[in-house]
């Protein structure tokens, strides 16, 4: 169960990740949309800043740098996802940013300010299904992050066990 | 039916349908032309800038929407006075006024009338400007009144023209009027936004050298949209 949670949120963030940091006048999943280039980088992080600006919850200082950095972040907990490595650390990170983008995304739906989400990519409103989507994704990461706190506790305590036998 | 006569029948219906199609497309060939050139026509009075600027923005808005007036005062204004000014940008005004506002769409004809006699800019900026005197959600008196602003901002001859154009379009109703002059451009609007497809106002879209970007929605900040269209500028 753990390991099929943690693959899942693992190919959720790359999908996050990939959403923002695609060239943004391909067609999604085609060859092309592969290619990330430098220009086509810039294009895809101050497209994905537009869209951080729109929540208007952050100073326009802290967009620009925000919007160039967590695609990356994203990308990075996805990888340690997939590959399990310090999972005990990557989910509560995980954890702790699925928690902050439905803190937002629920703020902003309760103030009724109509924009997209920008979460998988463009042109995806934020409504209902978002909170529903980001809801089950945080009740997930948290599981991943207890199921990684009792494994390893599980390990350690065996551990404990074969050393005292011995 | 015997072979013979299924095949005479079958040359003779596609010569029918050849001939048919033939004489549609020389009927509708003069037509289509002339309606696209009205509607290039039509959208370049409610554009701003060269048309050979190389990035082309098309904004829908709906006049009424808070948020639509805080993107025109905050990002819109610069945008105008410096990179349209400076031939970067070719900014494209769509009419989108949502229903759920009482007086957007007769704010829309308002402009669309001003359009017509080369006065988009002025009557358009009057409306944003002067947005809490006439909206639903401004706080003075009387709502819904935009003829004297529009006045306001115009000499007395050119409101005569525009309301002249505006005759049978002074009415609320989002319902497309059959008298107004101005709905079936209003209407033109609003179906190209329904096709992209349009969620929310305001949404803009970014074509850069012939290269169509993803729609992005509600108020964004000047400098952060200043960094985008400079990536676009010095994108291959």
């Amino acid at each position: 169960m753990l390991l099929l949670g943690r693959l899942g949120l693992g190919a959720i963030f790359l999908l996050a990740a990939y959403g923002k940091l695609r060239p943004q006048d391909a067609v999604p999943w085609s060859l092309a949309s592969l290619k990330i280039t430098p220009s086509s980088l810039g294009i895809s992080s101050t497209f994905f800043a537009m869209q951080i600006d729109s929540f208007q919850l952050l100073p326009a200082w802290a967009v620009a740098p925000f919007a160039h950095m967590l695609p990356w972040v994203e990308f990075a907990v996805g990888v340690l996802l997939l590959v399990g490595f310090g999972l005990r650390y990557v989910s509560v990170l995980a954890s702790l940013l699925i928690a902050l983008f439905f803190a937002v995304v629920v703020r902003t739906y309760a103030l009724h300010i109509a924009i997209n989400c920008g979460c998988f990519g463009p042109n995806e409103k934020l409504g209902p299904w978002t909170l529903i989507r980001d809801g089950s994704m945080l009740v997930l990461c948290i599981a991943v992050t207890i199921g990684a706190f009792l494994m390893h506790r599980r390990a350690q305590s065996a551990l404990g066990s074969a050393a005292s036998n011995s | 039916m015997n072979r013979k006569a299924q095949f005479l029948f079958g040359v003779l219906a596609s010569a029918l349908l050849l001939s048919s199609a033939t004489l549609s497309a020389r009927n509708s060939g003069p037509q289509e032309s002339r309606a696209t050139a009205d509607e290039a026509k039509l959208t370049a009075e409610k554009s701003l800038g060269s048309p050979n600027a190389p990035i082309k923005m098309e904004v829908f808005d709906d006049y009424e929407c808070p948020a639509c007036g805080q993107f025109y005062e905050q990002t819109l204004k610069i945008l105008i006075n410096d990179y349209v000014a400076s031939g970067k940008v070719y900014l494209i005004h769509r009419d989108f006024p949502l229903p759920l506002h009482k007086y957007s769409r007769q704010a829309a004809r308002w402009v669309n009338a001003a359009a017509r006699i080369g006065k988009f800019e002025t009557v358009e900026r009057v409306l944003f400007d002067n947005q809490l005197a006439w909206s639903e959600y401004g706080t003075e008196n009387p709502q819904g009144v935009i003829k004297p602003i529009v006045e306001g901002a115009l000499t007395q001859a050119e409101f005569q023209r525009v309301e002249r154009i505006m005759q049978g379009c002074e009415s609320d109703s989002h319902d497309e009027l059959k008298g107004c002059a101005v709905d079936a451009e209003i209407q033109r609007n609003i179906a190209m936004g329904q096709l992209l497809p349009v969620q929310q106002t305001p949404t803009f879209v970014v074509t850069c050298r012939g290269k169509k970007y993803p729609p992005t929605a509600g108020v964004v900040n000047w400098p952060i949209l200043k960094q985008y269209l400079d990536a676009l500028l010095n994108s291959q």
